[in-house]
Order: structure tokens, then C-alpha cells, then sequence
């Protein structure tokens, strides 16, 4: 480690120091709001920096990269930290969180997906995989009163230690048929008269297992209800948007890489994209809580990316990387609503429980409503922009099938997004009055709507930003 | 022969661990665990890694299966002894016996190996310098990045861990 590789890695040094110094100070000074605060500070103040600052190298210690699409990740990463920080200010006085800690491993959390995301060697994603996991397995079961936040963190490990020792067995396979680490030379390596090595080809599928896991794709998806259920509902929007959109990205460069020879592959992602498509949407049908409504629908959500992803090149990633970000923003905005009605000892999340609510806190509840529209689709509303992006780049790229059951999975998705929206503004009410929210809630709430509106009236310029980053 | 050699510890370890996650008395799995730790120590040492093979015996074997066979007593979760019987039920202790000889002839012909191989080169290639040296310096900043996980691997589970404390402040922000 030289001067020059410090100042390269300095966005995540920044998140990673500052986690440090933010869980020392919090052993001294017992305050809270201060370093929930100060620790959205570092975020954002990371964030700038990966955005502003040039960094000398382009590669670290041949693991990391520090291309413009590996800067925009973590400005993007920085940024979600930083908003989940700031919902849960009151969040955690109710629950009596620990301040220091809880900022620090979140920040440690950004550490480790921009690390991910910037990964050009498979021990860098492995070790930027691990880094934020082994923090989610904690913060789920960071409410210590709540038994089954303890229980959906010990799913969560059981599950994310076996989808580990997946990874590292394909990676070792990997290893064995070209010896080499980096993604450049591993999968040229790979590659055998235009197809993969056998070797190769196994330990693509061990790869395929530990990400399906991760992002929750349709045969490795079991987990995800009950662990978005009963972890607190901050981290829940974490993992559904930040946990798995880090993923993605890493697998964007990954699969682009194998180029011609991602054949077999790609079949097989294929056939991905329909389970989980389909699998996400029937799922959250008879759905009547919403955090599980959620969780299925982020299986869903993550069914379109895959199609994104499977069409590859400039169309596919900018259709990919714009959905992401509108993707999070809705859903994110959805839990946060949720994390500003919890109460001291539950969180309001079945239906029955928010019949009504809509006329005793009318601005929140149609932040919600705006949240799912956009999830689902509708048209002034971001959502919509990113949902026909990827289809019309499936029918030009010949996916036509993929688009179709998009489309039709898209429709009956309607179906679990205006319910919990009527159940919101229906007249017989059996909710009762909740907090009103404080005013950070509302600065983030409000900034995710003003965002989703933004994005869907005037996608311009995000659009062209992505473009620009697109490695 | 180190290619025969390979296939022999290969089976073993297979073997070993199979009976370690099909045994009902963890005390029994703890032992084929160790006697697989053991024959993948040797497979290290048979891939010219001695350091690895070496710490594979003293961290896993070791350190970490004494710990589980601590855990195992604190917990007392083992089935006690029938008190019917005297003497060893030799059935039981047919495979470990067998594996545990098998490794150790194995072990007597690694040592028996000419250290240095036909074409000059010496069996164990990667010295602690080596390894030191790829770990330290090549991989320093994955190092860096575990180190910092751990750190946090500590405070969380201490923190999950630590006992309910009365809260000082209950629902400060309860506006």
C-alpha cells in the first residue's frame, strides 16, 4: 500500500475510518441523534468526495477499480447509508439502538458495497461481499427485545453462510481453471472455442447460487419474506435496495466480461428471469403485510434487472442502472413510511392495522401510495420510465418473450400495490392515531417523492449520467 | 506416489466429514472433523504449503475444535454413556480407527518423501517467506479490509450478545 493507492481507495476510507472513529466516540459520549447525525455527515461527505475527487490510480492493488462507474456506485451506496441514517433518528430512540454502533456498522455496510461494486478481482467481490453481509446478519438482529429479529438474523446467517461457501468454492473453481483472480484474465481464461471451460462452467453455477441468494431470485428466494419481516424496517430498505443493487452491479461487469462465451449462461439467467418474474409476482398476490407485500415485490423487481442485465452492452446496463436507482428510491421511501409509523414495541405493517390511516396522517400515507404507484408502474411517476426502458430494450434486443411476461407480470402487480392503498383510504377505519412525524422523516420522505416525480416527468439527465458511467 | 498420495487424503477428508455431519453425538462429529482438518493439513503440506498445513492443524484441529468440544460440554448436549456395557463398542470405533490409521501411514510416507523433487525443485515451494510476503504485501489491502470486518464482527456480536441493560433514556424522541 502505497500514498497513491491510499488517496484512490479515499471514499471508502472515508466510510471505513470514519465508522471506526464514530463507534470509538460513541463509548464516550452517549448521544444518539449526534452520531446518527454525524454519521450521515460521513456518508455524505463521502459521497462528494467519490463524486468530486479524480483519483490517481485505476486500479488498486490490481482488486479494486476506481472507474467512473465504480465512483457513481459509491456515490449512490453513500448516499442510501446516509438516508437510512437520517429515518432512523427517531427509529432508534424508540428502540433504544445503541447510536455509535448502530452508525458505525452502517457506514462499515457503505464501506463494503463500494467496495463491492468496485471490485475488478474475485477477491475483491468476495471480501466486499462479506463485508456488508456479515453487518446486515448484525443489524437485523439489532432490535435485542424483538425475538423475531433475532430469528431473521439467524436465517439470514445460516442462509448467507451456506450462499458463502457457494461463492468461494466457485471461486476457487475458477481459480483452478485459469489462475488468476482478476476478472480480466480469469474469464478470458475461461473461455474454450467460443464456450467455457468445463471447470469453469461449474464454478460459474456455484457463482450463479451465491448471487441468486443474495439478490433473491426465484429458486433461492425463501428467505427474504421473513427476514425483511423481522428485521427492523430501516434495514429492511437497506437490504432491498443498497444489499442487492451492489450486487448487481458487480455481476454487470462480470457477466460483460465472459462476452461471446456467456452463452450457457445467459440460457440460464433466462430462465431465472421468468421464476422470479412470475415467482415474485404470485407471491406477493395474497400478501396482507407489507413488509412481506414488499419483499415479494423486490423478487419481482429484482426478476425485471435480471432481464436488464441479460441483454447486456449499453442498452441493457443504462436500462439496468436507471431502473436501480428508481427501483430504491420507491422502495426505500416504502419502508421508510413504515420505519416513521413504527411504534415502541411493533411496526405497523398488516393490513388490518392501516385500514383508514390515510385520513389520520394523510401526507405520509400518500408518500406511500406514491411509493407503490411508482413501484408498480404508473405513468407521471418514475417507475414507469424504467419499467418501459428495459422492456423496449428486450423487444429490440430480441428477448421478446422476457418483455411479455414483464409486461404481464407488471399488470397483475397492480393488484398488490393499489391494495394496501386502498386498505389506506378506506372510510370504516379501524387504525388509530400514530406519531406524527419528525422532521427528519419528512426531509427524507419528501426527498424521495420530489426525486421519483423528478426522474419520471424529467429522466434526461439521469439517463445521460448513467450513460456516462457505464464502463 | 504424490499423486496417489493426493487421491488417498483426498478420500479421506471426503469420507471423514461425510461421518462428522451424519453423526448424532456431536462428540463423535467433532472427532471426524478433526481427522479431516488433519488429512486436509496434510494435502496442504502434500501441495508444498507447510505453513498452511501447520497452522491447519494448530488453529483448526486445535484451537477451534477444542472450543467446540468445550461448547459441547458447557452446553451438555452429548448423550451420556450407556452404563451397560464395558469396554469400547468396537463397531463405533472401526471408521475413526481406520481413518486415523490411514493418516497416519500417509503421514509416515510424507515423511519418508524425498524433499527435493526430480527436477531439483524442493517439495515445499511456498516458504513462510513466500507466503508472508504474497499475504502481506499482494493481498495487503484485502487484509486490511478482513481486519476491519472482524472489528466489526466483535462489536456486533457483543453488542446482539451483550444482556438488556435498563434503558436510560426510553423513547427520548417521543413527540
Amino acid at each position: 500500500m502505497n500514498l497513491l493507492e491510499l488517496q484512490s481507495l479515499l471514499p471508502q476510507l472515508i466510510l471505513a475510518l470514519g465508522a471506526t472513529a464514530v463507534l470509538m466516540g460513541g463509548a464516550w459520549l452517549e448521544n444518539r441523534r449526534f452520531w446518527l447525525l454525524c454519521g450521515m455527515l460521513l456518508a455524505l461527505v463521502a459521497a462528494l468526495c467519490a463524486a468530486l475527487y479524480e483519483p490517481p490510480l485505476l486500479e488498486v492493488a490490481g482488486m479494486y477499480s476506481t472507474s467512473l462507474y465504480a465512483r457513481f456506485c459509491t456515490v449512490v451506496w453513500s448516499l442510501t447509508i446516509a438516508a437510512t441514517l437520517l429515518i432512523s433518528c427517531r427509529y432508534a430512540d424508540l428502540h433504544c439502538f445503541g447510536g455509535g454502533e448502530y452508525a458505525a456498522l452502517l457506514l462499515f455496510a457503505a464501506a463494503g458495497m463500494s467496495l463491492l461494486s468496485a471490485a475488478s478481482s474475485f477477491v475483491g467481490l468476495f471480501i466486499g461481499l462479506e463485508a456488508f453481509t456479515l453487518v446486515l446478519y448484525i443489524l437485523i438482529a439489532f432490535n435485542r427485545t424483538d425475538n423475531r429479529g433475532a430469528e431473521a438474523g439467524l436465517k439470514y446467517l445460516v442462509f448467507g453462510a451456506v450462499a458463502t461457501g457457494f461463492l468461494a468454492f466457485g471461486i476457487a473453481l475458477i481459480y483452478t481453471a485459469t489462475g488468476s483472480f482478476h476478472f480480466a484474465e480469469a474469464l478470458a481464461g475461461l473461455q474454450l472455442d467460443g464456450g467455457l471451460r468445463p471447470l469453469g462452467l461449474a464454478g460459474w453455477a456455484m457463482l450463479l447460487v451465491a448471487i441468486g441468494f443474495k439478490i433473491s431470485l426465484v429458486p433461492f428466494h425463501l428467505w427474504t419474506p421473513d427476514v425483511y419481516q423481522g428485521a427492523p424496517a430501516p434495514i429492511s430498505g437497506v437490504m432491498a435496495t443498497a444489499a442487492k443493487g451492489a450486487v448487481l452491479t458487480a455481476f454487470l461487469p462480470l457477466l460483460a466480461g465472459l462476452g461471446d462465451a456467456a452463452g450457457e449462461i445467459k440460457s440460464v439467467l433466462w430462465l431465472l428471469a421468468i421464476l422470479t418474474m412470475l415467482g415474485g409476482t404470485f407471491a406477493a398476490l395474497p400478501q396482507t403485510n407489507l413488509k412481506r407485500m414488499l419483499a415479494y415485490s423486490s423478487v419481482a423487481h429484482m426478476g425485471y434487472m435480471l432481464v436488464a442485465l441479460l441483454i447486456g452492452g449499453e442498452v441493457g446496463g443504462q436500462a439496468l442502472l436507471f431502473y436501480l436507482v428508481v427501483y430504491s428510491l420507491a422502495t426505500f421511501g416504502a419502508f421508510g413510511v413504515i420505519t416513521s409509523w413504527a411504534l415502541a414495541d411493533e411496526e405497523i405493517q398488516e393490513y388490518a392495522e392501516i385500514r383508514g390511516l390515510g385520513y389520520l396522517h394523510p401526507r405520509r400515507s400518500s408518500a406511500l401510495a406514491a411509493f407503490l404507484f411508482s413501484l408498480a408502474g404508473i405513468p407521471p411517476l418514475a417507475g414507469f420510465f424504467g419499467k418501459f426502458g428495459i422492456f423496449h430494450a428486450a423487444l429490440r434486443s430480441g428477448y421478446t418473450e422476457l418483455a411479455v411476461i414483464g409486461v404481464l407480470t407488471s399488470l397483475i402487480s397492480l393488484y398488490y400495490y393499489l391494495r394496501p392503498i386502498i386498505v389506506l383510504f378506506m372510510q370504516d377505519r379501524s387504525a388509530y392515531q400514530l406519531r406524527s412525524g419528525c422532521r427528519e422523516e419528512f426531509i427524507l420522505l419528501g426527498s424521495c417523492f420530489a426525486a421519483i416525480l423528478l426522474f419520471g416527468v424529467y429522466p434526461g439527465p439521469l439517463l445521460e449520467l448513467v450513460a456516462l458511467v457505464l464502463p | 506416489m504424490a499423486t496417489w498420495m493426493f487421491y488417498i487424503l483426498g478420500a479421506i477428508t471426503v469420507v471423514a466429514t461425510l461421518l462428522a455431519i451424519t453423526q448424532r453425538n456431536p462428540v463423535h462429529a467433532v472427532i471426524y472433523l478433526v481427522n479431516s482438518f488433519f488429512a486436509l493439513a496434510l494435502l496442504f503440506f502434500l501441495l508444498g504449503a507447510p505453513l498452511v498445513a501447520a497452522w491447519e492443524v494448530i488453529i483448526y484441529a486445535g484451537a477451534i475444535m477444542v472450543l467446540f468440544l468445550f461448547i459441547i460440554m458447557m452446553l451438555e448436549i452429548a448423550p451420556g454413556v450407556e452404563a451397560d456395557r464395558y469396554g469400547p463398542n468396537w463397531l463405533q470405533w472401526l471408521p475413526i480407527l481406520l481413518l486415523a490409521a490411514a493418516l497416519g501411514i500417509c503421514t509416515l510416507l510424507l515423511t519418508g518423501l524425498d524433499p527435493v523433487g526430480s527436477n531439483g525443485v524442493p517439495h515445499w515451494y511456498a516458504s513462510p517467506r513466500d507466503f508472508g510476503y504474497a499475504l502481506f504485501k499482494e493481498y495487503a489491502l484485502a487484509i486490511e479490509v478482513v481486519s476491519f470486518q472482524l472489528l466489526f464482527a466483535a462489536v456486533g456480536a457483543f453488542y446482539v450478545g451483550r444482556p438488556e441493560r435498563k434503558s436510560k433514556s426510553p423513547a427520548g424522541g417521543d413527540r
